[in-house]
């Protein structure tokens, strides 16, 4: 049985038992390429849920829209290991409760997508390890190794000319499951610390916002770079902060729903380097 | 309408002789919601803070700048200046033009342009100021006295005998501390007992206090007037109120043989003991460690013999939650270990021991009942070496510092030896003699002159054993020659350290120690006994090395400072603290890790039902400290800090 026959038959199976009230997966999309979040609340709809190599959104901030988890009943959803990192780091942020959400877990390996075994996030523990331990060797991409080759001026003249694109339409805000905040600051108009419309330093300002307050928190799973319009590469920001988070605390994002964030908690053999 | 009175300060030549104030005065004179901008030499005299006043009155000013010092200096003056005004004092800032501008500048210009942009951004930022109101918080009038020595009863005993109420915890099974050890007390030589016991009684039947020992502070949380501590109750083993202190099993105990802490090791214990005759509650403890029922399953012959029943082995710690307005810490000290002096012998040479052991040995109380004799065969010995700053003023092996006590008592040994072995020599190696304090001088010197005490001056190099004596070499720097000196006992003035806890304890209550673990007052001369938290006070020697005199004096210190606290019935504190605002808040808890006074609560927000619809931050005024670390971690901006909102801060960078 294929993978997608497995998944669909189990949800099938979890909603006529009435074990889940939902499963969020992937439906085709307008081209034989593309794939759209599906939300399936009954046994019969099961068989739109769809899963092959092109299923890369990560689905995991659906289940923040306002009021769905809140009646206590479950929901089943479609995860890679980013995407139940995102579910660890979201418990972690008292933002859901892991005990809620059933995960079909999936990885793609070259053009195949494959289940990964487990049922709660806390199932999944080994796995988020050792892509913990798999991102310390993993090659930096073409762009980012040109980037990292640039001078400081070069390489903020690059930004620039990214950021220069940029529409402030937000969707990489929508897109990024750890953008949950109640309101973003950038909305916030008493006082306006982020200038509106979408000139240069405006402009620059969002994006470097949005990447700070990512810091010891994006777990790379590239939904905000497939969303911006603009193409801009905005996952390269992220990465070289967690790249910065790994290297100097050992913080891989999303180990574990107890996992304290990085930024607010204190240990004594922090390295403190920056302190002169 | 902003109404904003400048005024920019002199500081006589300081600010002058670099800012152009009267070009600084016209540049804020027409700058927008100014009323009036003025200068003058001196505005923190008394000339200075009435101009300010006035013009709050007659131009009806809603905002005061002051354009002078830092605000550290001054902003109180100011403030309170504003206040008699009739002014909100939160509607008044200083724009610091000293420390930030004139004193680091050496141009003149650019002084004065940054002179200029510094006052026009507090301009705008004190038009968004509010008028803040003190916060009032409530006093509990319980003060927590840790350390039951002689410092911790002395205070205990002033906060009580004026109407306080005091707990006092001791983690010995017994209060007397170090004191209750010593035999005679310089100067006087009064018997340390006679006058502790006394003290210590009294401390346990005063009505204002209660006794806890066996106990240690486990944590302490909140702040001045309002902490919260919990208290661990170690398991004694013996029921305190069903004993009544009759020794029987102590008589009985098996384990004989456990060294006695008290006697310093001269002397040995059963596992169930009372640390000495006198201690004060007279009921015994159980020492785990070493009691052959909880190493072997098998014995509980002091439950046997107990009548009353007082013995249970199932005991547990208990935890205590205690409401405390102020702590006084009277933890004490510990004498430095000896073995850090391979040269001197201590630990190879039985008959070489410490000052606190010749306390024990010369003690009425003590293991040879007052007898001064070799610990090796219990002789009486001929020759007493004295060797002083035995770790002490040796910053490349011991402590930098002076013990302070060592002279005083070297003497006090000598003078004890020479009473009770009349035919007795002893010699003292010294570096110098530090002996100032009321009758100490005289002390010391009757030592020498009546008493027959030899003094040398120089240190000690080696000691070793040769035909049964101790041979102490040293110099003598007087004469410019070696000596040696062959002894039957040798006394080391050890070092008086902190205790070996201290630095780990400092965190608990949240104060700081020096690099020793001394705890560090607020201020060496004029704030000695305050520490740099607010409410938490100290005595005695967990501060630094003291004598009785000066352990009693500062316990009395303490004590009042914690009496004007309790004189009051509420405490006014700054309203400069965080406020969350629950719409915007995600409930994330960023804020509640990150707050270091764990002033963030979760709240629960229902509907009218009682629904849970969302949890949120929640500040609780009477613990924040305003720090603003909350408002640098939440994301969403939900927090703002009073008196430094997003919007002022906004404005006085827009200012600039
Ligand atoms: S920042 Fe981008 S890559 Fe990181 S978690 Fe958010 S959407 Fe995923
Ligand atoms: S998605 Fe792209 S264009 Fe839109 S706001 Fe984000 S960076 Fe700008
Ligand atoms: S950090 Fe901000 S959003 Fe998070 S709980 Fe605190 S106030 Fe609320
Ligand atoms: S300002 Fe915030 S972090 Fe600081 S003490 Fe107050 S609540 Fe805690």
């Amino acid at each position: 049985m294929s993978i997608q026959e497995h998944y669909r038959s189990r949800a099938k199976e979890l909603l006529s038992a009435g074990t889940v009230k939902m499963v969020i997966g992937y439906g085709a999309g307008s081209t034989p390429d593309r794939r759209r979040p599906v939300f399936i609340t009954s046994p019969d709809e099961a068989d739109r849920l769809v899963l092959d190599t092109t299923c890369r959104t990560n689905l995991s901030g659906y289940l923040l829209r306002e009021g769905l988890l809140s009646d206590q009943k479950q929901v089943a959803v479609f995860l890679t290991v980013d995407g139940i990192r995102s579910l660890n780091v979201l418990a972690a942020e008292s933002q859901l409760d892991t005990s809620q959400v059933l995960v079909f877990g999936f990885g793609i390996e070259g053009d195949q997508a494959r289940a990964i075994e487990g049922e709660r996030a806390a199932d999944f523990k080994s796995v988020i390890a050792a892509a913990k331990e798999q991102r310390k060797s993993q090659p930096a991409d073409e762009l980012q190794e040109k980037l990292e080759a640039m001078t400081p001026k070069e390489r903020f003249s690059f930004w620039e000319g990214e950021f220069s694109r940029c529409i402030k339409c937000y969707a990489c805000r929508q897109a990024c499951p750890m953008c949950w905040c109640r309101r973003c600051v950038v909305d916030n108009n008493q006082p306006q610390w982020v200038n509106t419309s979408s000139h240069t330093l405006g402009n620059l300002e969002w994006n470097l916002l949005r990447a700070f307050h990512l810091a010891g928190r994006c777990v790379e799973c590239g939904n905000c770079s497939r969303a911006c319009p603009a193409d801009i590469p905005l996952h390269l920001l992220n990465r070289r902060m967690a790249d910065e988070v790994q290297a100097s605390f050992d913080h891989y994002p999303g180990m574990d729903e107890a996992q304290e964030p990085v930024l607010a908690s204190f240990r004594k053999d922090d390295p403190e380097t920056f302190i002169l | 309408m902003a109404k904003i009175g400048v005024f920019v300060c002199h500081c006589g030549e300081n600010i002058a002789a670099k800012v152009d104030c009267t070009k600084l005065t016209a540049a804020m004179e027409s700058h927008p919601g100014v009323s009036i901008a003025t200068e003058y030499k001196y505005f923190c005299s008394d000339p200075g803070q009435e101009s300010i006043k006035k013009a709050i009155v007659e131009q009806g000013l809603t905002g005061v700048i002051v354009a002078a010092c830092s605000p550290r200096m001054h902003e109180a003056t100011f403030r309170k200046a504003c206040a008699a005004a009739g002014l909100n004092p939160y509607l008044c800032e200083i724009a610091n033009i000293r420390e930030q501008c004139s004193w680091v500048h050496s141009d003149g210009d650019e002084a004065t342009e940054k002179a200029i942009e510094i006052t026009r951004s507090l301009v705008e930022k004190v038009k968004r100021n509010n008028e803040l109101q003190p916060i009032l918080v409530p006093v509990t009038k319980r003060a927590l006295v840790i350390g039951g020595g002689i410092a911790g009863i002395q205070a205990a005993l002033d906060i009580a005998n004026a109407g306080g109420e005091v707990v006092l915890v001791e983690r010995e099974a017994s209060l007397g501390g170090h004191m209750a050890q010593l035999s005679e007390t310089f100067p006087t030589l009064d018997c340390s007992q006679c006058i502790m016991t006394p003290r210590m009684v009294e401390a346990a039947q005063h009505p204002n206090i209660r006794l806890l020992t066996y106990a240690e502070v486990e944590k302490v949380e909140g702040f001045i007037g309002n902490f919260h501590v919990r208290v661990k109750m170690k398991a004694r083993y013996v029921d305190m109120y069903a004993c009544t202190g009759c020794g029987d099993c102590i008589q009985k105990c098996p384990q004989k043989k456990i060294s006695a802490e008290f006697d310093c090791g001269l002397a040995n214990r059963p596992a169930i003991y009372t640390p000495f005759a006198q201690a004060v509650p007279n009921k015994p403890v159980i020492d785990r460690q070493h009691c052959t029922y909880f190493k072997n399953g098998k014995c509980k012959v002091c439950q046997k013999v107990c009548q009353t029943n007082a013995i249970n082995f199932d005991m547990e710690d208990e935890y205590l939650d205690l409401e405390i307005g102020a702590i006084v810490v009277a933890t004490g000290f510990q004498i430095q270990n000896t073995s850090l002096y391979g040269e001197y012998g201590y630990g190879r040479y039985p008959d070489v021991v410490t000052g606190l052991q010749f306390e024990r040995l010369a003690s009425a109380s003590g293991p040879t009942g007052g007898r001064i004799a070799r610990p090796s065969d219990g002789k009486e010995p001929e020759t007493v070496v004295f060797i002083q700053c035995a770790g002490s003023r040796d910053p490349s092996k011991g402590v930098s510092y002076c013990s302070k006590i060592c002279c005083m008592y070297t003497a006090k040994h000598a003078m004890l030896y020479a009473h009770k072995n009349h035919h007795g020599t002893s010699r003292v190696f010294y570096m110098d003699i530090r002996a100032a304090g009321k009758g100490y001088d005289e002390f010391t010197r009757r030592a020498i002159e009546e008493d027959g005490a030899g003094y040398i001056r120089g240190r000690v190099s080696k000691l070793w054993e040769e035909n049964g004596k101790l041979m102490v070499r040293g110099v003598d720097t007087l004469l410019g020659r070696p000596v040696e000196v062959p002894a039957d006992m040798v006394v080391l003035a050890t070092a008086m350290v902190p205790q070996p806890d201290a630095k780990e304890f400092a965190k608990t209550l949240g104060i700081g120690c020096d690099e020793y673990g001394f705890f560090n007052e607020a201020h060496m001369k004029l704030r000695p006994v305050e520490t740099a938290t607010a409410g938490i006070f100290l005595a005695g020697a967990c501060q630094s090395p003291k004598d009785i005199p000066d352990s009693v004096a500062q316990a009395s210190a303490a004590a009042s400072k914690v009496l004007a606290l309790f004189s009051r019935e509420k405490l006014e504190r700054e309203p400069i603290i965080a406020m969350n605002n629950e719409a915007t808040c995600s409930g994330c808890w960023g804020c509640v890790l990150a707050c270091p006074y764990n002033a963030i609560e979760k709240k629960d927000i229902t509907d009218r039902a009682g629904n849970l619809i969302r949890r949120v931050a929640s500040v609780n005024p009477g613990l924040c400290q305003g720090c603003g670390t909350c408002v640098t971690f939440c994301r969403s901006n939900s927090i703002d800090l009073a008196g430094f909102t997003e919007k002022q801060i906004f404005a006085e960078v827009m200012g600039l």
